[in-house]
């Protein structure tokens, strides 16, 4: 099984990977920290699995080379399972990047990265109506302490392309 | 199906207002000092601060280890000892590997410190171990801080103004930045920048301009007087080739959008591990190089081919650049490691004026052979139009700052 951490710069991607495969990337507070792939390997459920680091990216769309590289590795890995990371006080904008990468058909499961900051600023979100309209997991997970992420690991095995037309359906349509 | 991005948006909004409240927020200190770090009016002071005191942490954490230390163990311990052990002294493999030595009154004499002996052994280690180790440790230590904290942005921020005047912007500073320490994660770095033309000129400025950490530590400690002025001029180059190349280069040089993160505390094993790996890397990396470096200069010297070198090129050393011809030798020694290069320069016999001129060639006349490589691996027309800036900037600039020295009749 390979997969592929996905998600906007700064939300703690390359966190998730160290704690996962104990690799050393660099880990900073700022955007644009990683800039270039890293693999590394876990097992899941014993089995083997490869889990690949990219740089964040806003969109599919690259703006710069950094993001280049990791649409790059979307579209060079069809067979890949993506961890999309979002960061849970900026879901709009996270949750953007995931309908294009599950329009491209890719299985997936979200992580709610940040909950603890979320919740200090009052942000609910309710985790059950969110997995029901878009038909993934989502998990909400703080990176940097290893909340969650047990969780996230084993619900992988959940992931599986989706529909876009189901989750408009789900929405309750567009406008 | 693909959805429009005016659907997708839509969409993103129905899902938003079936899953998210958002509940009254306080503002809390965190945010205070967040606001107070990038208003310009607090915070360009607060900017200035950080880095003084970054500078000041820097110089007295490694003239403490430097000074106090290491100093002392190689020039009174080290360097005696391995005078008497090694074999064959005023041979050629004693002058590479431990002293080259000098003539006095037609005397073989031995060398005092481990600066003038030239050899691989005292030399080379001293200036890898006793001088730039501290150096980085302290360096890196403190940038993991700044970045962990989440200062860099709020930097990049403030000083976007001035970087667009260099056909670059505010996130310029972080490849600027990193460069400080080394250039080779700064070459990497550039790739956060938009455009062709940004990243072209960023890594330009950076392998022409920008001393790495080894090189500043190792003038802090043998010529922390006229450090000063060598990086005056290195910035004030750094400016106006920037504005040269801007004007010059095609392309666009967009406006940059970016998500100032929260402050957030630096976890200490984060620190740890990131300070650590830049050691583990010095002393795999840097340390064969710095020793390799002081190898060849030596078998060079012994061979007689930098006298050749110095004495053929004596015209421009000595009439374009106003330095003496004996800087070539350290010349040579900059394609592997700058702060050997500058170590080795710091015992020739000049004036104050030609050291400081001399030191800045050597930051920019050509960049390490990491650095070099890794612009390689960037793009290889990239690296061709940076040798053609560069070579045009050392002759230009070189020159500029010989004629600067006749002007304030010093040099």
């Amino acid at each position: 099984m390979k997969v592929l951490l996905m998600g906007h710069p700064n939300v703690g991607k390359s966190v998730f990977f160290n704690r996962l495969t104990g690799a050393n990337v660099t880990e900073s507070n700022y955007p644009g920290t990683t800039v270039d792939f890293t693999k590394g390997y876990m097992k899941i459920g014993g089995e083997d699995a490869e889990l690949i680091d990219v740089p964040g990216t806003f969109s599919l769309d690259p703006k710069d080379k950094a993001e280049e590289v990791a649409v790059a590795m979307l579209h060079e890995n069809k067979d890949v399972k993506v961890i999309c990371v979002i960061d849970a006080s900026k879901i709009e904008r996270g949750v953007y990047l995931a309908l294009e990468i599950l329009e491209e058909g890719y299985p997936m499961v979200i992580a709610l990265n940040m909950w603890d900051a979320a919740v200090d600023k009052n942000i609910r979100i309710d985790i059950n109506n969110l997995q029901r309209i878009l038909g993934v997991p989502v998990v909400p997970t703080v990176a940097i302490s290893g909340e969650g992420i047990k969780e996230l690991i084993s619900r992988l095995k959940e992931a599986k392309p989706v529909e876009i037309e189901d989750i408009i359906k789900n929405a309750g349509g567009l406008t | 199906m693909k959805l429009t991005i005016d659907q997708r948006w839509d969409l993103i909004d129905k899902i938003a207002k079936q899953t998210i409240t958002f509940g009254e927020y306080r503002h809390t200190l965190k945010d205070a000092n967040g606001e107070l770090t990038i208003k310009p009016f607090t915070g360009i002071p607060i900017a200035i601060a950080v880095m003084y005191a970054f500078w000041s942490i820097f110089g007295s954490f490694a003239g403490f280890f430097t000074d106090g230390f290491f100093v002392r163990l190689f020039d009174a311990y080290w360097l005696p000892w391995l005078q008497e052990v090694f074999p064959g002294q005023g041979g050629w493999l004693y002058a590479i590997m431990v002293d080259a030595g000098g003539i006095e009154g037609g005397e073989f004499v031995l060398s005092d410190n481990c600066l003038e002996s030239f050899g691989v052994l005292t030399s080379g280690l001293f200036v890898a171990i006793g001088v730039v180790l501290p150096a980085i440790v302290i360096f890196y230590l403190m940038l993991a801080l700044l970045e962990d904290i989440g200062y860099m942005p709020r930097l990049a921020v403030l000083i976007d103004t001035m970087l667009h005047k260099i056909g670059l912007h505010g996130y310029a500073i972080v490849p600027t930045i990193l460069s400080l320490g080394c250039n080779v994660p700064g070459v990497t770095a550039t790739r956060i920048l938009e455009t062709k033309k940004q990243r072209f000129i960023m890594m330009t400025l950076l392998a022409i301009f920008i001393p790495c950490g080894a090189q500043i530590g190792i003038m802090q400690d043998v010529i922390p007087g006229l450090m000063g002025w060598i990086l005056l001029y290195l910035i004030i180059g750094y400016f106006i080739f920037g504005y040269i190349l801007n004007k010059i280069v095609p392309g666009k040089a967009p406006e940059f959008l970016i998500d100032v993160p929260p402050y957030r505390r630096p976890m200490l094993s984060n620190i740890g591990k990131k300070v650590w790996g830049r050691i583990a890397g010095f002393f795999k990396v840097a340390i064969p190089f710095v020793l390799l470096g002081a190898a060849i200069v030596g078998v060079l010297y012994q061979l007689g081919v930098i006298r050749f070198l110095g004495d053929a090129l004596a015209p421009v050393f000595v009439g374009w650049f106003g330095v003496p011809k004996e800087t070539a030798g350290p010349l040579i020694a900059a394609f592997l490691r700058k702060d050997l290069a500058v170590a080795q320069l710091s015992v020739i016999e000049m004036t104050e004026y030609q050291m400081i001129t001399a030191v800045v060639l050597v930051s920019i006349y050509f960049p390490c052979v990491a650095t070099f490589a890794m612009m390689l691996k960037e793009g290889w027309k990239e690296l061709l139009g940076a040798m053609a800036v560069l070579t045009v900037v050392v002759f230009a600039y070189g020159g500029l700052i010989h004629l600067i020295g006749i002007l304030l009749g010093v040099a």
